[in-house]
């Protein structure tokens, strides 16, 4: 009975927001005071230590100016849209302005998406074949698992060759880095896949076509789901390093402009966003995949 | 006698194993007529599931010959319906679809195997559950969805690898009851492997008893109880005889396979 009381009274007292979410709110806003009085003992020393002064209001600017920038890289329309849409005689043209922002976005999403889907299909293509041919998975695996974790971005110079300065040669990097965690993924969920089952498809005379769409692919439905959430990771960031070192759009441009034109509060005000449209993207693909 | 649909023809195996050279099956002959229904019965290590697998032509390396309705086969053959003993149901399908695959494959349209699945789900006894996906299911239920989806691609030949070794003994024995009403509604010719004496008695026409490694045709038993059968037979004298009978047989080969597999363990313990 007293454990009953005891069990009851817990329960009523367990806190609206938990320890773990105050701790996070506690670092986040720790941070945040620490960087502000960096940015205001920067403000105060400009008469006594001007270089110190001006170096803290470069790296740490006042939080007030960031959300300044941020506003304006969210809100400023600064570039022209043009919209031409026409169906028979019909016409319909309109200017509009738009911050330059949602279309860098939309660059890096787009060749984010391709390179997911370019590197993604010839992952699983490869990954299913490592996985059904143990001769292939002997002679050929371990390359994959040395080429992985290197960084791609050697090879972006070759990449700029090939494909040009454009969004391509960031298409192409993307592709190349998530290629090989899906094939890694894809070759190991293809070998925890029930034999049974293989057995089953073959005793149906399955063909090699029906085989990959009958069965490989629905039984990998999780493990490809997971190598495809983790290519987009690093297809991700390896769009964006390719558009850091050489590119006239997207986000990563946005945030090496911002740096080269020394407008450190717009340069934190995009990384700001983009960490925000990172967890939001994670967040939506984790929510498919469960499904 | 009719000509028998399928012939099995001094077959033998071998598989590359570290310790030599192991002879699985060891020159089996014998031949089922159509509508019969043979059980193979032997103790575990008899090559019984090698048989299976030769049979159903998932298998190669051997040497003889297997013909279904005179045709030698290599690989699976399509008048021959696998059902295995573990878990074998596509856990993304539901029941429906799980049993109209082999009719999907065949390039059916999906009105009529739907349509044509939902019988196979009604002999098996599963109506209500079409919707219903595996993982909500009983082991039971799951292994006669597996036996509907087999028949569902009306083999001539059915092909069964202890296929309710998984079950409990009621189950089982229901079970049983399903096949052999099964059995006598479709005629269905069937090719029983079990280790289940019970099992064998009260569903086979005719029980081959095979040898503990290699695995050899010690004896073929004829079953002549009367048709059609139900569990209810277990009980009989008739029953207790050929049970008796056959375990006569069964136990020598039984111990052989014990003794073995402790001497190997006391092997494998010293090393």
């Amino acid at each position: 009975m007293a454990q009953a009381g005891h069990l009851t009274q817990s329960r009523a007292a367990a806190p609206l927001v938990s320890a773990v979410t105050w701790l996070r709110i506690g670092i986040i806003a720790a941070a945040l005071l620490t960087w502000q009085a960096a940015a205001l003992w920067g403000a105060s020393l400009s008469k006594i230590n001007p270089a110190l002064s001006t170096l803290l209001s470069k790296v740490t600017p006042s939080l007030l100016v960031v959300a300044e920038s941020l506003a304006e890289v969210l809100f400023h329309p600064d570039l022209k849209w043009p919209i031409d849409l026409g169906i028979g005689s019909w016409r319909f043209t309109q200017e509009l302005w738009i911050p330059s922002f949602y279309w860098h976005l939309y660059v890096t999403a787009a060749e984010v998406v391709v390179a997911t889907i370019i590197g993604g299909l010839a992952g699983i293509a490869v990954g299913i074949a490592l996985g059904a041919k143990p001769f292939l998975s002997r002679a050929f695996e371990r390359y994959f698992y040395y080429l992985g974790p290197t960084p791609k971005v050697v090879f972006f110079p070759i990449l700029i060759l090939w494909f040009g300065v454009g969004p391509e040669s960031k298409i192409a990097m993307g592709t190349l880095s998530c290629f090989f965690p899906i094939v890694l993924s894809v070759a190991a969920g293809m070998r925890q896949i029930d034999g049974v089952l293989i057995r089953v498809g073959r005793s149906f005379r399955l063909n090699s076509w029906q085989m990959v769409t009958k069965i490989y692919l629905p039984a990998m439905r999780q493990p490809i789901l997971n190598g495809v959430r983790l290519g987009m990771g690093v297809a991700l960031i390896g769009t964006l390093l390719a558009e850091t070192r050489l590119s006239n759009k997207g986000i990563g441009f946005m945030v090496t402009d911002a740096y080269n034109t020394f407008d450190m509060p717009r340069m934190y005000a995009v990384l700001v966003v983009l960490f925000a449209v990172a967890i939001g993207a994670n967040a939506l693909v984790a929510r498919v995949s469960r499904r | 006698m009719a000509e028998p649909i399928l012939v099995v023809d001094h077959i033998v195996k071998r598989f590359e194993t570290p310790e030599g050279v192991l002879t699985a099956v060891d020159d089996v002959s014998f031949t089922v007529a159509p509508g019969e229904f043979v059980a193979v019965i032997g103790p575990s290590g008899c090559g019984k599931s090698t048989l299976f697998n030769v049979i159903g032509g998932l298998l190669d390396g051997y040497e003889g010959r297997v013909s279904v309705s005179g045709e030698t086969i290599s690989g699976p053959h399509a008048a021959v319906g696998m059902i295995f003993q573990e878990e074998s149901t596509f856990p993304w399908r539901n029941v429906i679809d799980n049993v109209a695959f082999p009719l999907e494959i065949a390039g059916m349209a999906k009105a009529e195997r739907i349509e044509k699945a939902r019988h196979f789900v009604d002999l098996v006894g599963l109506n209500g559950f079409e919707r219903s996906y595996p993982s909500e299911l009983s082991g039971g239920m799951r292994q006669r969805v597996s036996m509907a989806r087999t028949l569902a691609s009306e083999p001539k030949i059915l092909l069964m690898d202890e296929p309710f070794a998984a079950l409990d003994e009621q189950t089982r024995l229901l079970l049983g009851d399903k096949v052999l009403q099964i059995q006598q509604d479709l005629k269905q010719t069937t090719l029983l492997i079990t280790h289940n004496l019970t099992e064998a008695v009260q569903l086979s026409d005719r029980i081959l008893v095979m040898t503990y490694r290699p695995g050899r045709m010690k004896r073929m038993v004829d079953i002549k109880l009367p048709r059609p059968r139900s569990s209810e037979i277990v009980g009989s004298d008739a029953f207790g005889h050929y049970v008796a009978q056959i375990w006569n047989d069964l136990r020598e080969e039984a111990t052989k396979g014990l003794k073995d597999d402790e001497s190997r363990r006391a092997r494998t313990s010293r090393a």
